[in-house]
């Protein structure tokens, strides 16, 4: 009994301690505070300034690094080192965890200001424990074109990057226009089939990749589907006959593709999509329109590249002059102070 | 005839069984008895082949069992278990129809069924030839245990505490039913038992086991002794005779300080 | 006396009609499946496409649903068939492919084979290193077993401890795994049919027909073993040797039918029960049946999955257990027997 009232008095007493203390780092950030509305919907107060930052996704990442503002980050997600050449300054920083959760001691011990993770994952005891330290948590995706910009705008005022925030934004606007004007006089939109990483399973309504699809000019056979990525049936696609049809492939299945010097992994893939079974019936295959993209620019941060790209294949005539790849080297020189290189796309244009 | 020469048994370091001798003639029922862990199912195992006894050889008609098949030592002897489990569901008939294992190879022939069906028979179970065998009372189970031996129709049987589980009437009838498959088709069985009362009315010979070893055999006459049961059993006890075959009827255990103390 | 035999032989001829009735009915669910997609084709149609080559519909039926059909038979019968076996060895109703972990240990090889980058090598990665896991596996609760005791309960035991160790493997590896690796694990363990081609048929069944007719060669020694290990052996069973070779063979075809068509749950467990339920515990009837219950299941399940919800494919570990389920509950509520 002794020993019960002893444990009892001593976590009344932590607790006390607990609350107090939070009050006390609380009044301590003397700051300007503001109030922003994250990618779930969800309104978080954030107090400025923001010089401590741990970066769970890789979409992220890019765009902080795009902001310039990588001198902030203090823990990086522990994959990172899969493409250590991509991020010559950050890969070695503390790896804190992953996209699906992350070391609570770790990050407690490197006391950010904020964590950066997706909408969904890790899941929403993330904000309750991390709280009690006074670590926010900012969920942005960075993965869907249509809400890129105002999470690029979002992340921008946090960090008090608004002016660089806003070059990104004018650059995606500007290209997203250039595809736009190029679609302008199309009339016959063709087919298109859109795999995942894995056989049959298409990109649907409510995926990144059909949103690109759209916005490259492409009929995405799945469009009329209900889920996101269903699994839909061989047959179904002979029967849908596209045109052209567009494999993404991930870093597991061919490595990074910043590391990447030739496209045999990527021909590779296209060449298996080509050969099978009865897929020889399928125009796209017939008329040798299979193409393959690489997963760094298929949906996040450089899906505007992946669309580029997408819309050359689609439409060879209007976007004749229209160069995907000056865009990714555009992209990786200016915004993210990298060199261009690797492989994305196969059959390659050049 | 079935010999069993100087068989021992050991699991791990410790002796089952040593060195016994039994000799068991066609149309002859022999009782292994003695006290719990004395080794009588050990021994009828070893017989059985379902164990391999670690010294000394069991003959069959002068034939090496260790040389046999496993099928063959089946087709000469039948063992029946104390009890079968059964966690899916088999017929009667079905149950019985194992008995002819060794003698089927894809299907069983149709004399096959026949020597099955005469078998449930004999042992009046015909009525429930295709009922769950799982749904059997004890008796019940016993006689399909019963009636599948004699489908496997071998000249020697041996039978694993035959009346343990089964209420006095369905030991007598049991029993009965040894004895005449016995005498009436010239087999030879052996049993391990715990009721020395049964053993001793129904059995041409018996064996009292005492830790592992032979401790006397005989007619059970010689066998039910006083002395015999305070030494192997530590009991004290009388001995009656009716109509030639002596019963026991035990008095009190012996108090181990005085008792005859053999270890 | 004769009467006995008569109404025996009556008995053996009705679980043989049910047996000949399921194949019927695997048949006619095949001509269904045959006529079904996203193709107009109708039931006519696709019966003369399979010997007209009409251009597109024939591809469409040889190259398509053909396999699919053949591959959904060979996976569903296979499961059924290793679940049998694997209730019989264990003597345990609730045995399944599962039990002694070889699902785990297949997902954890087509789990790694997806982290690593296994289909980048060869498309066939996934499926062998799942072969590969699955049969490691088993072999490894062989080696315990020889070690300690060829029992039921050493060998559940081992293969139970396999099937944590594996699972947290895998869960491990899918920790670590990025959004699309996931996803991709996440898909496997639905199962698919989809990718089945004639080559795939070609190995699985191989694997899953080969061990096939011994398994049925030996169908006495099974039943024997349901009478207990003593009995058995008494009765001239080497139980050992059956348990043993049992058990390699029930893991190949496991194996076999898991890495081509993915983790289908629940029909290894219920086609013999189902089977059961009806003509009893004779695995000389209880083989065929079962395994064409799970057939029936399989390619019954695979159908809907992808007409159901056209083009949408539910995925066939879903609606097999959504099938399952309630007509196992039904045979259960209907007959009196108690099982366990």
């Amino acid at each position: 009994m002794k020993k019960y009232f002893t444990i009892i008095c001593i976590t009344t007493l932590l607790f006390c301690l607990l609350v107090s203390g939070e009050t006390v780092t609380r009044e301590a950030m003397a700051g300007e505070s503001i109030s922003i509305k994250d990618a779930a919907g969800r309104s978080v107060e954030v107090s400025l300034p923001i010089k401590k930052l741990v970066v769970l996704t890789s979409d992220a990442l890019e765009i902080i690094r795009a902001l310039k503002a990588e001198d902030l980050v203090i823990g990086v997600y522990s994959d990172i080192s899969r493409n250590s050449q991509f991020w010559p300054k950050l890969k070695d920083k503390p790896k804190v965890g992953n996209w699906k959760g992350l070391n609570y001691e770790l990050v407690a011990e490197l006391n950010p200001d904020i964590v950066l993770c997706y909408s969904q994952r890790p899941g929403r005891d993330m904000e309750r424990k991390l709280e009690p330290f006074g670590v926010k948590v900012i969920r942005l995706d960075f993965f869907r074109l249509g809400t890129l910009e105002k999470e690029v705008a979002v992340l921008g005022r946090i960090l008090k990057k608004e002016k660089e925030a806003m070059d990104i934004i004018a650059w995606y606007r500007k290209n997203l226009e250039l595809i736009q004007k190029g679609l302008k006089n199309i009339s016959d939109q063709p087919d298109v089939y859109i795999e995942g990483d894995s056989k049959y399973h298409t990109a649907g309504p409510g995926s990144g990749g059909h949103e690109m699809c759209v916005l490259a000019g492409g009929h995405n056979i799945a469009s009329n589907l209900s889920i996101p990525y269903p699994e839909i049936t061989p047959e179904w696609i002979l029967m849908n006959n596209p045109n052209l049809i567009v494999k993404t492939t991930t870093k597991s299945t061919c490595g990074t593709s910043y590391s990447m010097t030739d496209a045999i992994p990527l021909k590779r893939i296209r060449d298996r999509v080509m050969a099978r079974p009865a897929w020889e019936n399928i125009r796209a295959v017939k008329e040798n329109k299979v193409f393959v993209m690489a997963n760094e620019i298929w949906t996040g941060p450089r899906a505007i590249i992946g669309t580029g790209y997408m819309a050359k294949w689609f439409y060879p005539d209007a976007f004749k002059e229209f160069d995907p790849k000056k865009l990714h080297k555009e992209y990786l020189e200016k915004f993210q102070s990298i060199k261009y290189q690797g492989v994305y796309v196969y059959p390659n244009e050049n | 005839m079935l010999s069993i020469c100087k068989i021992s048994f050991r699991y791990k370091s410790k002796h089952i069984l040593k060195d016994i001798e039994i000799e068991l003639n066609k149309g002859e029922i022999l009782s292994i008895v003695g006290p719990n862990g004395t080794g009588k199912t050990t021994l009828l195992k070893c017989i059985a082949g379902i164990m391999k006894p670690g010294k000394g050889t069991i003959l069959i008609n002068g034939k090496n069992v260790s040389r046999m098949k496993r099928q063959n030592i089946a087709k000469s002897i039948a063992y029946v278990p104390q009890s079968s489990p059964s966690k899916f569901p088999i017929t009667v008939f079905d149950a019985v129809l194992m008995g002819r294992r060794p003698y089927i190879t894809w299907k069983p022939s149709q004399k096959d069924l026949e020597l099955v069906a005469r078998s449930l028979k004999s042992m009046d179970l015909h009525d429930i030839a295709l009922q769950d065998f799982d749904q059997l009372s004890g008796g019940q189970k016993q006689k399909v245990l019963l009636a599948r031996a004699v489908a496997q129709d071998t000249d020697y049987l041996l039978l694993d505490e035959p009346t343990s589980n089964l209420d006095l009437k369905h030991q007598m009838e049991t029993m009965g039913m040894i004895f005449n498959m016995v005498k009436k088709n010239g087999v030879a069985a052996i049993l391990a038992m715990h009721d020395l009362n049964l053993s001793s009315r129904f059995s041409d010979r018996m064996v009292m086991l005492k830790a592992g070893k032979v401790f006397c055999t005989g007619e059970p006459r010689q066998i039910m002794t006083v002395e015999n049961i305070k030494s192997v059993y530590g009991v004290e006890a009388e001995i009656i005779s009716i109509n030639d075959h002596p019963y026991i009827l035990p008095t009190r255990p012996v108090n181990e300080q005085q008792g005859l103390s053999s270890d | 006396m004769k009467d006995i035999c008569e109404q025996y032989k009556g008995v053996t001829r009705k679980k043989l009609s049910f047996v000949i009735f399921l194949a019927a009915l695997l048949f006619g669910v095949a001509l269904i499946a045959l006529s079904q997609g996203a193709s107009s084709m109708g039931f006519k149609d696709s019966v003369t496409a399979i010997f007209q080559d009409s251009g597109i519909a024939h591809a469409i039926i040889w190259k398509l649903r053909l396999p699919r059909i053949i591959m959904a038979v060979l996976v569903g019968g296979g499961l059924a068939l290793a679940g049998t076996v694997f209730q019989a060895i264990l003597r345990n109703p609730l045995a399944s492919p599962y039990t002694l972990g070889i699902a785990s240990s297949a997902g954890f090889g087509a789990v790694t084979a997806i982290i690593f980058g296994g289909s980048f090598y060869s498309e066939y990665l996934i499926a062998g290193n799942a072969f590969f896991f699955a049969l490691l596996s088993s072999f490894f609760i062989l080696s315990i077993a020889k070690l300690k005791s060829y029992t039921p309960e050493t060998m559940i035991l081992a293969g139970i401890a396999i099937m944590f160790f594996f699972s947290s493997l895998s869960s491990l590896f899918q920790y670590m795994g990025t959004v699309e690796e996931v996803h991709e694990i996440v898909f496997w363990f639905f199962g698919s049919l989809s990718k089945v081609g004639w080559k795939e048929i070609g190995v699985a069944s191989v694997m899953i027909l080969l061990p096939t007719p011994i398994i049925l060669r030996w169908s006495w020694d099974f039943n024997l073993l349901a009478a207990g290990d003593e009995s058995a052996k008494a009765l001239g069973v080497n139980v050992t040797r059956i348990r043993m070779l049992g058990m390699v063979f029930a893991s190949l075809i496991t194996a076999a039918a898991i890495s081509f068509a993915g983790v289908i749950g629940f029909v290894g467990l219920v086609a013999p029960h189902i089977a059961r339920m009806v003509i009893g515990g004779d695995h000389w009837f209880l083989f065929p049946a079962s395994a064409l219950v799970g057939a029936v299941l399989v390619l019954t399940a695979d159908t809907l999955g992808r007409t159901l919800w056209a083009p949408q494919v539910i995925p066939i570990g879903i609606v097999t257990a959504f099938i399952g389920v309630p007509f196992f509950f039904y045979l259960l509520m209907k007959k009196t027997r108690q099982y366990w």
